[in-house]
């Protein structure tokens, strides 16, 4: 909204420089966003809030200078008699008697269209409206075209009140018919498009066509021109959802539009176009022969209730009903106290459309005072009844210890996208019919809901790997919305590549024992819970897994998990490197090396080594196991060595535990301390030594003892697993 | 996929674009007094460039009990944004609209660019919008089944990404989702 300040000084004594007037209009909720300088002097550049309708127009602005500035508005005689009166009676007066009337208006629409009121004024002159005119509409954005139409320009914008000058002679048997639209209803409108209407829009219509489309442009057809001699003038009342449905359907707007879209003043139909009329009269000659005046009159509105200690209670500062009277008095509200000297009736003016209840009133009594005169107070008192700590703020503290003890594990969170391409999902083995799709996406890049935190991560990994980074160690916690799930997961997701450490050594570099070592480290501090890597290597195959885009069918050899009861596939890992992850007998997540089929298709040379683990089961496994503690023992340990040779087939882990096992309370530590296959040993074997510590806590163990133990544990292993001690 | 038809209760489903959707579920499961922080990802129809992202991280506040006012919105907010970017941080409340709050405020701070006498950063205000705010609008209480009579207090909410890069002189938001060892390493 465009204010000229010598606009606006017409309707307010404006003192302070445009600097000063735009920081006061600014700290009143009226944000001035830029100063302009035009012919004629510095223009303000306003941005108005949806709710303040009023001030879409110079006189509203005014009001409002004059409110935050203490000082009655200069208002045109016509606008400040309407404030109150709800008067303006059904109005049907022919001024010159020697015509017959001629125009005649017809509401069909009610609901559409609750006042209409047209002027006729005959013998008009058109020709360039005066310069002074025309200066201020070009200040205000609008483009001066001729007197009339200039003249209904101009009254808007110093209203707020949308007109329309007709041809009259243009339009069929002077008729005027407010009514919906024929389905596919043809017009042209005054900016020359030809448009086709549909019935739920709004028109104005003669005896045959629309003429306008209510509320928002003028038909091309009743347009006024050089040659037109009488115009008959319309001032309407619209509904504004009509309004704003047909704008965005026909993809057009304008500044009636606009103003109808958040409410005009029904007071205001009146006194704008007995304004525009006369300006008409006196600016483009001719004679004002009838007015015609149909529809509802505007609807009294009920005064609201204020309580003063309320308002006081809610803004923070102490305000008397005097004090209360006087602001909201600025504001051309009128005050009465019925009753109780502490309950206030205000009568709100007919502009201010968005004063509906008592706290409209209070923010009114901040905004006049200024927000910066309200002192700050902090909330005092204990947290009374406060609830105590809620599971939310439980679980938001265990999710934040969780990634400080991945940072603590030399990973770097990262924000990923929760949108991916059908590309990424195609890519890592996930089918779009499986995923969630936006309505509307706003690209083709991010258009689905992941199902994976890996489509980010590797993204991730790969900018790094490009931007010359020699090891990548990421993680991230986030939502995903598994395949065919129908709500989202908190997830952790994990992403290692390249070098692990990086060192003029250029040898540590991220494989699958890094991986199994992260996670391991994570259930154990955070979990306090060991991980258990339950699926068992599969036969390695690296060719392409997923050869066809989006394809839907499964394919062969994919190796499938589960999380936690949701069946989720894990396409995206080779099997021969890749595990279930297992807590307290529940299945918690997935990790392993990515395909190198995947990798290599984002240019990323180096293997990818991905996990990714249900939030909520580490959560929920945390909150499980409390922190147990007992003081270490005195007694000295007993070391022995144990060595096993194995078919390929029996995993270390199945091994370990059981030792474990077998060992029950006496080992107090088990170890790997080598692995070997090779020439010395039987193809297809591999052997493992474990380092076995046994200890007592109560008593030192003898000799014989850990013998007998030591003995039960290699027969077990040599009869559950076919191994041989060596 | 198809989430709109099977559970007709639930209806189409939506990106939040707030992480106000938190304070309607508090509100209904618990009664006041309330005092919650909301952190949360949130989604825009906006194209990525250096200043706009569809998603993005809001933090929201709501505070509601008895007796807190308008002021007390002030000088809650007032401590959060000293301890965000200072102690002389300085900031002012502008009366703003949005439709679940009565009054509602934007709150600036001081251009730390510039100290007010405006700048390039701050297109030659001298301030910069940090958050909305104000006090919860009785409709709002209505709808959660609060007595809207007795309860009063504020909300507020701003972006996390815009605080940092105020605060770290950062330019472009995209950086926060490229996950650059180089930027992310610096925090």
């Amino acid at each position: 909204m465009k204010v000229p300040v010598e606009w606006l000084k017409e309707y307010v004594t404006v003192r302070l420089s445009p600097k000063a007037l735009a920081e006061r209009l600014t700290m009143a909720g009226l944000e001035v966003v830029a100063i302009h300088d035009a012919d004629g002097g510095p223009v303000l550049d306003l941005e108005i809030t949806p709710n303040r309708a009023d001030c879409l127009s110079i006189i509203g602005i005014a009001r409002e200078v004059a409110a935050i500035t203490g000082q009655r508005p200069k208002l045109p005689t016509a606008v400040r008699s309407s404030l109150f009166s709800v008067r303006s009676k059904r109005q049907h007066r022919t001024l010159n008697t020697e015509h017959r009337t001629e125009v005649k208006i017809r509401i069909e629409d009610r609901a559409g269209c609750s006042r209409y009121i047209g002027r006729l004024i005959d013998g008009v002159k058109i020709g360039p409206s005066p310069d002074w005119m025309q200066r201020r509409l070009l200040a205000c954005g609008a483009r001066p075209i001729n007197n009339v139409v200039d003249i209904t320009n101009y009254v808007l914008l110093e209203s707020g009140q949308p007109l329309h000058a007709f041809d009259f002679d243009r339009l069929t048997q002077g008729t005027i018919l407010v009514r919906r639209a024929q389905p596919k209803e043809p017009i042209t409108t005054l900016d020359g498009t030809s448009r086709t209407l549909s019935a739920d829009m709004l028109v104005i219509a003669d005896a045959k066509h629309s003429v306008a489309v209510a509320g928002v442009m003028g038909g091309l057809g009743s347009e006024v021109t050089l040659t037109t001699r009488n115009v008959l003038l319309e001032s309407a009342l619209f509904d504004p959802t009509t309004v704003r449905r047909t704008a965005r359907a026909l993809g057009m707007s304008s500044e009636s539009s606009y103003r109808f879209e958040r409410g005009v003043d029904p007071v205001g139909v009146e006194t704008a176009s007995a304004h525009a009329a006369s300006l008409i009269v006196k600016l483009a000659g001719g004679s004002l022969r009838q007015v015609l005046d149909v529809g509802a009159r505007p609807p009294k509105r009920t005064a609201i209730s204020l309580e003063a200690a309320r308002a006081s209670r809610w803004l923070g500062i102490r305000r008397s009903p005097a004090e209360i009277r006087t602001a909201l008095a600025r504001l051309s509200c009128h005050v009465v106290s019925r009753g109780t000297e502490d309950i206030l009736q205000v009568s709100v003016p007919s502009f201010r459309r968005d004063l509906a209840q008592d706290v409209d009133l209070y923010e009114e009594l901040a905004r006049i005072g200024g927000y910066d005169r309200i002192p700050s107070s902090l909330p005092i008192g204990p947290l009374a009844g406060s609830s105590p700590q809620s599971e939310d703020t439980e679980r938001f503290q265990q999710l934040r210890s969780l990634r400080c003890l991945c940072a603590g594990l030399g990973l770097t969170e990262a924000i990923t996208w929760g949108l991916v391409s059908e590309a990424d999902l195609s890519r890592c083995g996930y089918t779009a019919a499986q995923s969630v799709r936006l309505a509307n996406p706003l690209s083709q890049d991010h258009a689905y809901l992941r199902p994976s935190l890996l489509m980010g991560l590797l993204q991730a990994v790969r900018r790094n790997h490009t931007q010359g980074e020699s090891g990548v160690r990421l993680f991230e916690v986030g939502n995903v919305m598994p395949s065919g799930a129908r709500e989202e997961d908190s997830r952790l997701g994990f992403v290692i590549s390249g070098l692990w450490v990086r060192d003029w050594h250029a040898k540590d570099v991220c494989d699958f024992f890094r991986l199994k070592g992260l996670i391991e480290a994570i259930t154990d501090r955070f979990c306090r819970s060991a991980a258990r890597f339950v699926e068992p290597p599969g036969k390695a195959r690296d060719t392409n897994p997923h050869p066809t885009r989006g394809a839907t069918s499964r394919t062969p050899g994919q190796v499938r998990g589960s999380l936690c009861g949701v069946e989720a596939p894990r396409p995206w890992a080779d099997p021969s490197q890749s595990t279930s992850v297992k807590l307290d007998g529940c299945d918690v997540g997935e990790a392993g090396r990515v395909y190198r089929a995947i990798t290599e298709a984002l240019d990323i040379e180096q293997d990818v080594w991905f996990a990714e683990l249900s939030a909520n089961a580490l959560v929920a496994a945390a909150s499980r196991s409390p922190i147990a503690v007992s003081a270490p023992t005195v007694f000295p340990p007993v070391k022995r060595d144990l060595s096993v040779l194995l078919d390929e087939g029996s995993p270390y882990e199945a091994v370990f535990h059981a030792i474990c096992e077998i060992g029950g309370n006496l080992t107090s530590r088990v170890e790997l301390i080598d692995r070997y296959a090779g020439p010395a040993i039987p193809a297809g074997k591999y052997s493992l030594t474990f380092a076995i510590e046994y200890r007592e806590a109560t008593r030192t163990l003898t000799a014989s003892e850990v013998d007998a133990l030591h003995q039960r544990i290699g027969q077990t292993l040599t009869g559950r697993f076919n191994a041989r001690l060596r | 996929m198809n989430l709109d038809s099977p559970e007709p209760k639930k209806g189409r489903l939506l990106l939040r674009s707030h992480t106000s959707p938190v304070q309607i579920r508090v509100m209904e499961r618990r009664k006041p007094p309330l005092r919650i922080v909301v952190p949360g990802k949130v989604f825009r129809p906006d194209p990525l460039d250096p200043s706009h992202s569809f998603m993005f991280h809001q933090v929201e506040g709501l505070m509601v009990d008895d007796r807190t006012s308008f002021a007390d919105l002030k000088g809650v907010l007032e401590h959060v944004l000293k301890a965000l970017f200072g102690a002389k941080t300085k900031t002012r409340f502008r009366p703003h609209y949005f439709p679940f709050t009565e009054p509602s405020a934007e709150v600036d701070i001081a251009c730390s660019a510039c100290r007010g006498k405006g700048c390039s950063t701050c297109a030659r205000k001298g301030w910069l919008e940090i958050m909305g705010c104000g006090m919860v609008h009785p409709n709002v209480f209505r709808a959660v089944g609060y007595d809207p009579r007795a309860v009063q207090g504020f909300a507020f909410g701003m972006g996390v990404e815009r605080i940092a890069m105020l605060q770290h002189a950062i330019t472009d938001i995209r950086l926060f989702f490229e996950n650059d060892l180089r930027f992310l390493e610096q925090f």
